[in-house]
Parts: structure tokens; sequence; C-alpha cells
């Protein structure tokens, strides 16, 4: 090792050292002739006979000194350096190919390792458990339901396999100032949650037991990333009161929350406008329970496995406590526990897009190397004198596949390089269009990962690219090719047969992704061209939130909705909460006329509640169907009042009218008033474009009086042209009125598409680069048979065969590989199309529709690519061709 | 072809080689192929060049060390010696060459008998 390693700086040292060493040798054996009675001239001959040649003696230390050292290295490096400065259109196009498919899928890597693999902030995540609700009966929830304190608590004290248990619930509120309130989402904790999760302040303390009590919340900690982004960092705010709407009392920031840490779902809130799982937690509020609702299903709850303790036997003996507990109560009967690790709670989404995408990316590299693989090989046939001369000159195979495989890894580098270049690029572009398609997405940096990732995809994809060539200068025998002294740039059937099977492959992988964007496209297609059932256009929306009291609610929404109305440009204003395509609404349980009381809990219909303002259905389009539409007189003094839509009346009177009959929000009880249905609307895909419509509620917001609600404006021309001019008029009204979230109805629903909309995107572009590379690759593959069967064609053409032959002939080449590919890419294309499944909408993952199109479309296209070359071959002018053989 | 005579010829002489250097400590190049010589009884004839050959692996190996010295009659000289490393090879080798060969003996025993 050591001598190897002075190989790197000692070669001459050596040298000379290894001279002396010989030199001493031989004087030593000469004297030893002499002294055995030889002629000292023949003496000396004779030594160095018994020596053996010292030419080949230091040429062969020098080689074992350096088998594999860095001056061997250096050279390659220098003399590849050299030959790819030489010919740089082929280094360009090699380097570009190799640059398209690792920035596509380091790109998509980046994504990955920032989303999915960076684990949460928590302590051993994955002995972390969402305890989530099932019914027992195994039928899907109505809507989501937490656990009571009575019993997460008894789960606390008994569950031996679980370490402790810790409830949580999602909460809201603003920070009020006096230039426009700020939102905050929050958590509300128990006792035990930080020191369960793990979780540890960056500034001041956490909670302590004092903080938990009954009455004004005193104390609250601050999200590290809301802490910088509203305060700027600035640590004089621990022990500060700050102003919160809805609170009676202003509570004291006792500390600042470490950085990066995000909710846990909280089914129940979820329907809530501005709750957002993904995002990190600004502000956090110590909960105790309410001994007065005990047995209210409040609380999401989360637990953490003792070591060793698997998640199946933490939920049979949580299965079983929670059966006896529903067995003493009525109120907890009809459900069961589930576990959800953490982990694979949160990465559900971003695996559902990431890894899809990840697949594609990896054809496209593949695709990539497919074409560098062809690019190095053709070059290495139009070398083959070279690499013969080399081996004849004595280069050993070794050091000849060394030099190949070098070329193809500097090949690799740089296109590693570039291709690192475009995935920072094209991570930025994710961030900025795949906002709403990927979560967590503003954890993701295109740094050192990018970086890492594209680098080692070079060196895989130079061993890929490499290793063909480099096979076949193992194999090359100098003596048939110098003896040929053939022209260059030709190949013999195996290489031309080799290199068909790549572009046939090639061709394969790329319909393989043509497919899936086909399939996405037809889906959005689809999903254009469904009836949403209300208008999406010259809509402008936004939370608009009085944080002063219940006093001012009123007041402010009746000013603010005159003023608004009256700007010139504003056909209808209305407040609504629910609206469409924001997932927004209230679920609500209730009893309906008609409709057997629920016996338990479980039972009790769920659906969904919206509330709005008069003019809310005139301006979203959705039509009267029966009765009348709300009055500004539906307020808190009048009686209750409610409309629903044409689903509802389908499946709780069928065939008879649901005007005039009542429901009782909550349930029935004695004494209680139920609320009059006056009115149905039509139906709407309000939930979701790609669900059919589902029964629906509406309140008049003057009853219902949200705290969250969106403003709704309806305008004459470009809504965005009167942004400014409502928000004047609501800070009119009240200055510290929050006006957040403002956006067109159409923003919404792209929104609302928008992991499909990205998912097409991200499928569509690397098809088109898939393509464009199979394409260039085919070309150069039948260009190359052209090249190389320029004496057939000569001949064929001298014994007569037409132009027209001769192109059919080629064409027929090019159409056997395309073909075959496409067929390859049918059945591959069969099986991936299936992890599309979850995106695709009114369209199968086998669509033959698709299929067909996607199939003939490129084997049009790849025809295209023959033509050039068939041409050439056309042209083939026999005399010439002969005599140049 | 020469190459694949003289890699056998080459483990063998690596073992030599230690086993020269085991049993008289330091020598160099000179004496190590004038002991092989005289052991052999002139049964091989070798390049003397291909003991340093030889001699450069096994110090790669780390099986024997070198530092300069002076010959017996004051040349400069390199003298090579074994380490640690290279007795636990050399037992290693020894027993693997008395297996191998014994083998090697019985199969040609069965040969003549036939």
């Amino acid at each position: 090792m050591v001598s190897k390693a002075r190989g790197l700086f000692g070669q001459k040292e050596a040298d000379l050292e290894f001279g002396i060493e010989t030199q001493t040798h031989l004087q030593l054996l000469t004297e030893k002739f002499i002294r055995q009675g030889m002629d000292p001239k023949d003496a000396w001959s004779a030594a160095r006979r018994q020596f053996g040649n010292t030419t080949l003696l230091r040429q062969r230390h020098r080689e074992s000194r350096t088998l594999l050292s860095f001056p061997n290295l250096f050279l390659d490096l220098r003399y590849g350096l050299r030959m790819l400065w030489k010919s740089p259109a082929f280094t360009i196009v090699a380097a570009l190919t190799l640059a398209l498919g690792i920035g596509a899928t380091s790109a998509v890597f980046s994504l990955i390792q920032g989303v999915l693999l960076t684990p949460p902030p928590y302590q051993k995540p994955q002995q972390l458990m969402l305890i989530q609700t099932a019914r027992t009966d195994g039928k899907k929830m109505d809507s989501p339901r937490g656990w009571a304190t009575l019993q997460w608590m008894e789960w606390n004290q008994k569950l031996g396999s679980f370490q402790g248990i810790a409830a949580y619930d999602w909460t809201f509120n603003f920070l009020i100032r006096n230039d426009g309130s700020q939102s905050m989402q929050g958590m509300e904790i128990s006792k035990d949650y930080f020191r369960l999760m793990g979780l540890k302040t960056a500034l001041g303390r956490g909670f302590d037991d004092s903080d938990f009590g009954q009455g004004h919340v005193k104390s609250i900690l601050l999200g590290y990333e809301f802490w910088k982004r509203t305060f700027n960092g600035n640590p004089q705010i621990v022990g500060q009161t700050i102003r919160i709407s809805r609170w009676d009392s202003s509570p004291v920031v006792i500390g600042i929350m470490e950085p990066g840490v995000r909710f846990l779902p909280s089914p129940g809130a979820a329907k809530e406008p501005n709750y957002d799982v993904n995002a990190t937690v600004d502000l956090w509020v110590p909960a105790d329970p309410d001994p007065k609702f005990l047995k209210e299903p409040d609380w999401n709850v989360v637990g953490r496995l003792r070591d060793g303790v698997t998640p199946q036997r933490g939920l049979q003996e949580l299965a079983a406590l929670t059966a006896n507990e529903a067995s003493t109560e009525k109120k907890f009967e009809g459900f069961t526990p589930q576990l959800e690790p953490i982990t694979d709670e949160m990465n559900r989404d971003g695996r559902r897009i990431l890894l899809p995408l990840l697949g594609a990316a990896a054809l496209v590299l593949l695709i990539a190397c497919g074409n560098a693989a062809a690019l190095l090989l053709v070059r290495g046939l139009q070398r083959q004198q070279e690499y013969a001369v080399r081996i004849a000159m004595g280069m050993g195979r070794i050091g000849l596949v060394r030099q190949v495989v070098t070329e193809g890894l500097l090949l690799a580098l740089l296109g590693g390089a570039l291709g690192v270049g475009l995935a920072i690029i094209a991570v930025d572009l994710f961030k900025v269009i795949a906002g709403h398609a990927v979560p967590r997405l503003d954890g993701v940096t295109a740094g050192w990962t990018v970086l890492g990732w594209g680098l080692g995809l070079a060196v895989l994809a130079a061993f890929f690219a490499g290793a063909f060539p480099a096979f076949r200068a193992f194999r090359l025998n100098p003596m048939e090719v110098l003896k040929d002294a053939g022209p260059k740039g030709t190949a013999g059937i195996g290489e031309r047969r080799l290199l068909r099977g790549v572009a046939m492959l090639q061709t394969a992988l790329t319909l393989a992704l043509l497919v899936g964007a086909g399939l996405l496209i037809r889906t959005m297609m689809k999903i254009a061209a469904v009836p949403s059932g209300f208008s999406t256009s010259r809509i402008l929306t936004m939370s608009v939130t009085d944080v002063q009291s219940h006093a001012s609610w009123a007041p402010f929404h009746k000013q603010a909705l005159e003023r608004v109305a009256a700007i010139p440009g504003v056909q209808y204003a209305a407040f609504a909460w629910g609206v469409p395509l924001t997932g927004n609404n209230w679920p609500a349980s209730m009893d309906i006329e008609g409709q057997p009381p629920a016996a338990k809990d479980s039972d009790m219909i769920a659906l969904p509640l919206r509330a709005a303002t008069p003019d809310y259905f005139k301006l979203m389009g959705l039509a009267l169907v029966d009765g009348r539409e709300f009055r500004s007189t539906d307020d808190e003094k009048a009686p209750t009042v409610a409309i629903v839509n044409q689903a509802f009346t389908r499946r709780y009177f069928p065939n008879r009218n649901s005007v005039g009959r009542t429901i009782w929000l909550g349930g029935r009880a004695p004494n209680k008033p139920g609320v009059l249905i006056v009115g149905e609307i039509a139906n709407g895909r309000t939930d979701d474009l790609t669900q059919e419509p589902t029964p629906e509620v509406y309140l008049p917001l003057w009853q219902a009086q949200a705290f969250s609600k969106h403003l709704v404006v309806r305008t004459t021309a470009d809504p965005r042209a009167v942004v400014v001019a409502v928000e004047r008029e609501l800070r009119a009204v009240d200055p510290t009125a929050a006006i957040e979230n403002v956006k067109t109805l159409e923003q919404i629903r792209d929104d609302s598409l928008a992991s499909r909309t990205f998912a097409m995107h991200l499928l569509t572009g690397f098809s088109v680069l898939g393509s464009v590379l199979t394409l260039v690759g085919i070309y150069g593959v039948i260009s190359l048979s052209v090249a190389s069967r320029r004496r057939e064609l000569a001949i064929r053409s001298a014994v007569g065969a037409q132009q027209k032959d001769i192109r059919r002939l080629i064409f027929g080449e090019g159409f056997r590989l395309i073909a075959g590919g496409v067929l390859g890419g049918i059945a591959l294309a069969v099986i991936v199309s299936r992890v599309l499944r979850s995106f695709l909408f009114e369209v199968q993952p086998g669509d033959p529709a698709t299929f067909i199109v996607v199939g003939i479309l490129f084997i049009a296209v790849g025809l295209l690519a023959c033509w050039a070359p068939a041409r050439r071959a056309g042209k083939v002018d026999p005399l010439e061709a002969l005599r140049y053989e | 072809m020469t190459a694949d005579r003289s890699e056998v010829l080459q483990g063998t002489l690596d073992l030599m080689i230690l086993k020269t250097l085991h049993a008289l400590g330091p020598l160099h190049g000179f004496g190590i192929a004038r002991r092989i010589e005289q052991v052999s009884e002139d049964v091989l004839t070798l390049n003397e060049g291909t003991v340093y050959t030889s001699l450069l692996r096994l110090q790669q190996q780390g099986w024997i060390a070198s530092e300069w010295g002076t010959s017996e009659n004051n040349r400069k000289a390199r003298f090579y010696s074994i380490t640690q490393q290279g007795r636990k090879q050399l037992a290693v080798e020894t027993e693997n060459w008395e297996r191998i060969s014994g083998v090697i003996g019985r199969v040609l025993r069965l040969e003549a008998e036939k």
C-alpha cells in the first residue's frame, strides 16, 4: 500500500531505487561468475542473461506499482477530456441526453427526499400511532369522530403496550392587529403531548402543569416559523402578551417551539377553511379537558408504543379496553379504534403522487441511458482502429476498458453537472406549480441533495451507458480489425442487432410514458366536460373575518355587504361558509322528519352543512327548484330555516317534496324547535368535481353566524380588478378585519385539481422528453444501418432494385423496430398505468382508445425519424459505393 | 503462452522467498537468488529479475518490509525481511502447499498404478 501510494508522488524516485537495486544485483552476480573463473566480459553478459530483460522488468514494476493509481487515472481523464473536446457534437448530444434524464430524475428525487424521506421532528416517529375511529360494523363513517376524554384518559392509565397517550385538537384564531388581523392555526394539546412526542422549545419554556387548568388560557407557545414571519424572530416577544380573537384575556407567550413542527391530522376540523394539516403550527395552546364534557368525542388521540411492541399487539389491547368502555357507556357504542403510524399518515398524499412520478423520471433516465449507450457504442465502432492499434502497441485490455469506462464516466459527470443545473431549475419550478399538489413542499430545498442525487445518478448512468462499449472493447480482436481496415462508421450484424434492441426498449419505455400522459390528459378533458352545476367565472372569493366581538358580528357583515355590493363592477356580493371546491363545510349530525330516530350516535345521519347570505345562490348560478331563497329577514330573531339540494330530496323524500319538512340539528329532543326546509336548489358538485353531488343543507348565515367564511363577489368584468376596492371598503368598516386568501373561484377550481394537473404536466413533459430522445435513438440506429449496409444496398440497386424498393427496405426495418417497441410498450403500459388509477376519472387504466391513439401516433412519428436515412439509402450510387469499398 | 507459465512460477516463487526470509532473516535480492539457486540444486532456473517482481508484490501485500543497507562488499542494497503478517501468511501457504502437493502426488500415483 505504501509503495502504491508512493507511486503517486515518487514515481521517479522508485524507478531510480529500482535501478540501483538492479545494478547491485548484476554487479554481485558478475563478481560471482568471475570468482568462478569466467572472463570478466563474458561474466557481465552472463549475469545479464541470468537476470533477464531489465527494461521489461522495470516496465512491469512500474505497472504493478500503479495498476489502479492516480497517475494513470489522471492520464485517462486527460485523454478522455481531449477526446470529448475533439468531437464537440458527440459530446454535446450525449451530455445533454444524459442531463435530461439525470435532471428529471434528481428533481423528482429531491422532492421525495424533502417530502417523504425527511422524518418529522418527533423522537422515534416510527413508534407514534394515531388512534383513529372506525365503526364496529365496518361501514364507512359518515363524518369523522374523535374520542372522549373519559376514554383516552383511561387508556393512558391502563394500556401496557403504550408508553403514553396524548390528545390534541386543531384550533383557529386571529392575531389582532390594527392594520388587518392575521390568521393563526394552532394545536390544543393535553399535558403529555410535548413529552410524548419529544418536542422541545427553541426559546423560553414549554408548558408545565400550572399552565393547564379551566378558565382563560394564560400562556401559549408560538411556532418557530410563525414567530419568524410575524415577529421577525424577535426574542423579546417571550414574556409579552398578545391579543387573540375570541379570547377574553390576552395570554403570555412563554416560549417558541423548535422549527419544522407541523400538525397532526384533526379529521373533524378538516373541512374548516383554514385547515392545512401540512402547515407548520403557528400557535400552541394548553388544553385541560372540561369536566362538563368528559363524554363528548372531541379529541384526536396519539399514542406512543413501547419499545419492541408491534402495532398489532397495541391495537389488540386498545380494542379490548375500548369495547369494555362501550359496554358501560351508551355514547361510546359502535366505534372501535384503529392504529395508523404517523409517518404513513403524513406520507400518504405525497407517496401517491411522487412515486408514480419517480417511476416516470426513472423511465426517462433509462431512455437517456439507452441513447448515451448507443452513442458511445457507435463511437466505439468508429474508433475500433484506434483501439486495435493501441492493443497492438501493448496496451493491456484492462487498460483499454479503463479508458473506455473513464470516457463514459466523464460524459456522465458532464451530463450530471448539466442535469443538476436542470434539476435545480425544475425543483424551483415544481415549488411554484405544485404548491397544492404535493404536501409540505415548502420544506423542500434544491441544495446539496440535488447535487448528491445528480452525481449518484451520473455514476449509475455511466455504468449503464459505458457497460456495452467497455464490454466490446474488452473482446476486441485487434488482428481482425487491423486486417479488415474497413470503412469507419459501420457496424456488423451483431452490433446492429444490439442497437436495435436498445432502440426497441426505448420505444417501449416511451410508449408507457405516453400512455400515462394520455390517460391523464383524457382525465382532465373528462373533468373539464363535467357539468359542475355552478358557475366559476367572474367570481372573486376571500376569507373575511371580524375579529372584534360577538356583538359586532352582525353589524360588520351587514355593512360590509352593503358597501361591497355598491362598488362599481360588482354584480352580487354574499358571505358564505362552504364555497364550492374549497372542501369547506360543516359536518353535522341530524334527525330528518320521516326518518327513524337513531338508536345510537354511530347511526345518526351526518350531512355537510353550509351557510350563505340571500344573494349567494343567484351569484353562484345554483338555480332554485322549489320553495324560496333566503331573505335578509331570516336572521337570529326569525324562526330557523334551511335550504336543501336535489340530492337531499332524492335521498330522504324520494318522489315527494322536501320543502315544508323539518330537520333537527344534533338530534331530536323534546321541545327542541326544528329547522324548517323552505327551499330546494339544483345540484352542484360542490365538494369535488369528480364526485356525484351529495345531499347538502344550507342555513342562512345570519342565523348560523359562522366565524370563518368567505366573501364571494360576482363581477361584470375581470374579478381581480375589484380586489383593491373590496379590501378598502372592508377596512373602512373595520380596520382590524382579517382579509386573507384572495382567490378567484377559477383558481380554487384549479387548486382542487392540482395533484392531477401536476401529475399530468409532469408526465406529459417526461413523455415528450422521452419521445424526443427515442426518436433521436431510432434515427441514429437506422442511419447506422444504412451506412453499414451501403455495399448491400449498392448491389441491390445494381441488380435492379428501384429507389422505392430500397426505401421500402429501410422503412421496413424501421417499422419492425418501432412496431416491436410499441407492442412491448403496450404490454408494459397495461402494467404501469395501474399506478395512476387514483388520478383517473371516468377513464380506465387500460383505456383502449388511449392505447390505440398513442400507439399509432408514435409509429407515425417514429417512421418520420426513418425518413431521412431512408432517403439517403435510396440515393446510394451503386458504382460509387462499390468502388469505395 | 509464457504469461501462464510465469503465473504459476510466480506463486511458487513468492512462497520460496517468504520461506527463505523466514529461515535466514533479512537478505537482499541477490542473496535470495543465491539461496534459491543453492537449495534447488539447479533444478529450477529462473530469470533472477523476477525475484524483484515477486519482492514488490510481497511488499505490496505487507508480508515483507525493506530497508536500505550495505552489502558484503560495501554496495548499497535493499534488505528485505519478513513481517508478522508475512509469517502468518507463510504458515497458511505452507499448509496449502502441502495439502495440494499431497493431493497431486496421490493423483499422480493413481495414474501410475493403472
